[in-house]
């Protein structure tokens, strides 16, 4: 690779939209030229510069509590003020938007009667299955082959899930995706089951201890289950027994 | 998807991009008024257009909503010629470099220039150079959900990152080589 070509290429290495094979080419020019190398560490700057002095505004209150109370109030819905901030700590803004979701949970359960309590989280959760299967494809990596899985989550996200294939049980691996849960990015393993589509959000340690183990929602179920040592949710519809036994293989499987 | 659960999913993603949402029209209006009428603008749009969300990355929909509302808005108010330019602004000066007495004095100052520096610079750029370093470098979005916001291939995005990236840097270098250091 000479410098043309890796100049063309820095802003996708930079960014992280370049493929590993050529990303290997991109650093072993990198090694031996300090011209690109210099270049890159600009760019690096450059964005240190506005990541730490451009202001990410924050949206007002009033901006806020004009879009919420315009929301119709809905009996399975917990209106939620999360504060996600990117300038806290990863795990501070974990625990504010917790403390803030668990705190309009207690309040909102208060005034009223009919709605059953759901954690910010955990409606992150279905909403996301939700929107899976309301899209054209629910994956972003086709896939029956977990050695092809895995690698497509790394460098795209700092959990690295432990994948594994189950289709001679009947659960057979389609793919992967990465999904929002609050305000983070998240690898989701999606297996088939029959008809039912199965989604597995591979969590975060400090998110998974405010999800309760079961949760039911109109006809799916999210139930925790530990990925080797990964606390993960699954999101499906398929029945109870099926479930328990698919739970089995994921926490067994080594 | 029924009325109530297109609403309940409008609400939901307005209510969880809405910094993001925010941001992107305070950085490309210029003040808060219009940037929150805005964003209020999109989620109007948003919940009696949301039959048109045809799957795919919904916080990219939004967004694009969102700034489509704000480019209303900028051709609005470019029309009616009564734009203020925010680096013009003695307030965010004010705001950004607070008077104080205590100690570390020059560390605050150097601190609320260099954000008043930085924030000139970026408001001086042509709105799309702006719009493009905002969604990769605070947002944080990935080039295809950036192409999806803007409404452009890829390839414009690309193009019009690294562009903006150098006028920036460009900038910000000639303005640092012809001031006066800090302090003096």
């Amino acid at each position: 690779m000479d410098c043309k070509a890796a100049h063309v290429l820095m802003p996708l290495y930079f960014d992280g939209e370049l493929d590993r094979a050529t990303s290997r080419e991109f650093e072993a020019h990198l090694d031996a030229c300090a011209d690109c190398r210099a270049a890159l560490i600009e760019l690096d700057a450059l964005r240190h510069t506005l990541r730490e002095d451009a202001p990410r505004y924050k949206a007002p209150d009033a901006l806020r509590a004009r879009i919420q109370n315009k929301a119709p109030a809905s009996s399975t819905r917990a209106s939620s003020r999360r504060t996600s901030s990117r300038w806290l700590a990863l795990a501070a803004s974990w625990v504010l938007a917790f403390v803030a979701g668990g705190a309009m949970v207690t309040t909102w359960q208060r005034t009223s009667t009919t709605s059953v309590a759901q954690t910010q989280l955990t409606r992150d959760l279905f909403a996301s299955h939700w929107r899976a299967l309301a899209a054209t494809s629910p994956i972003d990596v086709v896939s029956t082959d977990q050695h092809t899985v895995k690698p497509w989550f790394a460098g795209k996200i700092a959990i690295a899930p432990v994948v594994h294939d189950f289709a001679g049980q009947g659960y057979a691996l389609i793919g992967g995706r990465i999904d929002y849960v609050g305000s983070e990015r998240v690898p989701v393993l999606v297996y088939r089951f029959g008809k039912h589509l199965i989604d597995v959000f591979v969590l975060p340690q400090n998110a998974a201890t405010s999800i309760d183990q079961r949760t039911q929602s109109q006809g799916y179920v999210l139930a925790m289950v530990n990925l080797d040592g990964q606390p993960a949710a699954i999101v499906t519809d398929m029945g109870q027994s099926e479930l328990e036994r698919f739970k089995d293989l994921l926490s067994t499987a080594r | 998807m029924n009325p109530a659960g297109t609403q309940a999913f409008v609400d939901d993603l307005a209510l969880r991009h809405l910094d993001a949402a925010y941001n992107l029209g305070r950085w490309l209006l210029g003040n808060e008024q219009d940037a929150a009428d805005a964003v209020h603008d999109a989620y109007v749009r948003a919940a009696r257009a949301s039959d048109t969300y045809a799957g795919g990355n919904a916080r990219a929909w939004w967004l694009a909503i969102v700034r489509n509302c704000c480019l209303a808005r900028l051709a609005v108010r470019n029309k009616e010629k009564r734009n203020v330019a925010i680096d013009k602004n003695p307030q965010a000066a004010e705001h950004w470099m607070p008077r104080t007495e205590a100690d570390d004095v020059e560390d605050r100052a150097d601190s609320a220039k260099r954000q008043q520096l930085i924030t000139q610079h970026l408001q001086n750029l042509p709105e799309n150079f702006r719009e493009v370093l905002i969604l990769r470098e605070i947002e944080e979005l990935s080039y295809r959900e950036i192409a999806d916001v803007l409404q452009t291939p890829i390839g414009t995005v690309m193009s019009r990152l690294a562009r903006a990236r150098a006028v920036l840097q460009k900038n910000l270098t000639d303005n640092i080589n012809t001031q006066a250091p800090y302090g003096l």
